[in-house]
């Protein structure tokens, strides 16, 4: 029996049936749970900081992948003719890459007992997106302007994820 | 005129490389670094790191300068011994044999993901000597998961591009190494 179990479908193209439908869901989930983290940093939980940090996580996460796609299509017009949806595609698995560090700020926060949520956010952001860039220049995109706008347009959100952060109640 | 000829990449670009693209070194350059080289780095890494983690302990008053020496040879384990046996547990794992990836590959590939590590740790340990600040978890932390990176890459090429088990098998080896920091910096302090 052929064990196929995470390959992307069964030539590893990831072009098959097996990404159909997927959505970015586990990618929303990530800006969710780095959200719900930062309060428990703080001297005294509050809903309210829950509640702020949760929305302003998703609207992070919301600006990230839109952007991110819109970005990328704008960079690789002709691609996106011969193979329509290519950044999406891009940018969902590279965000996928956001769930290690997801995992990691739950254990250093609820685990070990460290207050810093933000470096694995930025990390995670950071990564993300330049892994977004290296799948797309896998579909054929030329230019290593591929990962510099990605990982640019990281920085500029994860650098405004901080500050709000940093001034939530 | 010979086009043929292959552009032999300096080693110390490798290593730079590895932090801006690791997806094509670990593709394409990583035959040509052999895992002594990679250990170094690595080591030197997780050197610089503990040293930082034992001056920060010693500026607290939790430690004697004696620890300060002690937590910097446990750093040096940590990132040659310790990052080899991580490398060789994925390699298996992985069953990157199967894939005609060798050990030596695996380890040279896995150790040479923490330039990134370095980087950071040599800048943290600038500000902790010039200025006094702690640097060890904004710094070194900060390193280590910059290191996730190459090591996802790392794990997709020896596992044949498995997406799930690379980042599953990544979020280990990044407790792992986050686990171990915790409790070896207990023990040294």
């Amino acid at each position: 029996m052929e064990m196929n179990l995470g390959y992307r479908d069964s030539v590893g193209t990831g072009t098959g049936a097996a990404r159909k439908g997927r959505g970015f869901w586990p990618v929303y989930l990530c800006f969710l749970v780095f959200g719900a983290i930062v309060p428990f940093t703080r001297a005294e939980v509050r809903m309210t900081t829950a509640l702020m940090s949760m929305s302003i996580a998703l609207v992070v996460g919301w600006l990230a992948v839109n952007l991110l796609v819109m970005l990328l299509n704008a960079a690789n017009r002709p691609l996106e003719e011969s193979h329509r949806g290519f950044a999406r595609e891009a940018v969902l698995t590279g965000m996928l890459f956001m769930i290690p560090f997801t995992v990691l700020a739950v254990l250093a926060r609820f685990g070990l007992g460290w207050n810093a949520v933000m470096p694995f956010a930025s990390a995670a952001i950071m990564t993300a997106a330049a892994t977004a860039g290296t799948e797309v220049m896998k579909n054929g995109a030329a230019g290593i302007k591929n990962v510099m706008i990605p990982s640019f347009l990281a920085f500029v959100l994860s650098t405004g994820w901080m500050m709000l952060v940093g001034i939530l109640p | 005129m010979d086009t043929t000829a292959t552009v032999v990449v300096p080693r110390w670009k490798t290593a730079l490389n590895m932090i801006i693209n690791p997806g094509e070194v670990v593709k394409t350059q990583m035959g040509r670094v052999p895992w002594p080289y990679s250990l170094a780095v690595s080591g030197l890494s997780f050197t610089l790191f503990f040293m930082q983690t034992g001056l920060d302990l010693l500026r607290s008053g939790g430690i004697e300068a004696s620890g300060v020496v002690l937590m910097t040879m446990l750093g040096l384990f940590y990132g040659t011994a310790g990052v080899a046996l991580l490398a060789v547990m994925v390699w298996a794992l992985a069953q990157a044999g199967e894939r005609n990836i060798t050990m030596g590959w695996s380890i040279s590939a896995f150790a040479l993901g923490y330039s990134a590590t370095l980087v950071y740790a040599l800048t943290g340990l600038l500000f902790s000597l010039a200025f006094g600040w702690k640097t060890a978890v904004a710094f070194g932390v900060t390193g280590v998961l910059w290191a996730l990176r190459p090591t996802l890459f790392t794990i997709k090429q020896m596992s044949g591009e498995r997406v799930a088990f690379s980042i599953a098998l990544t979020t280990m080896c990044g407790a792992l190494l986050l686990v171990g920091w915790s409790l070896l910096g207990k023990f040294g302090g």
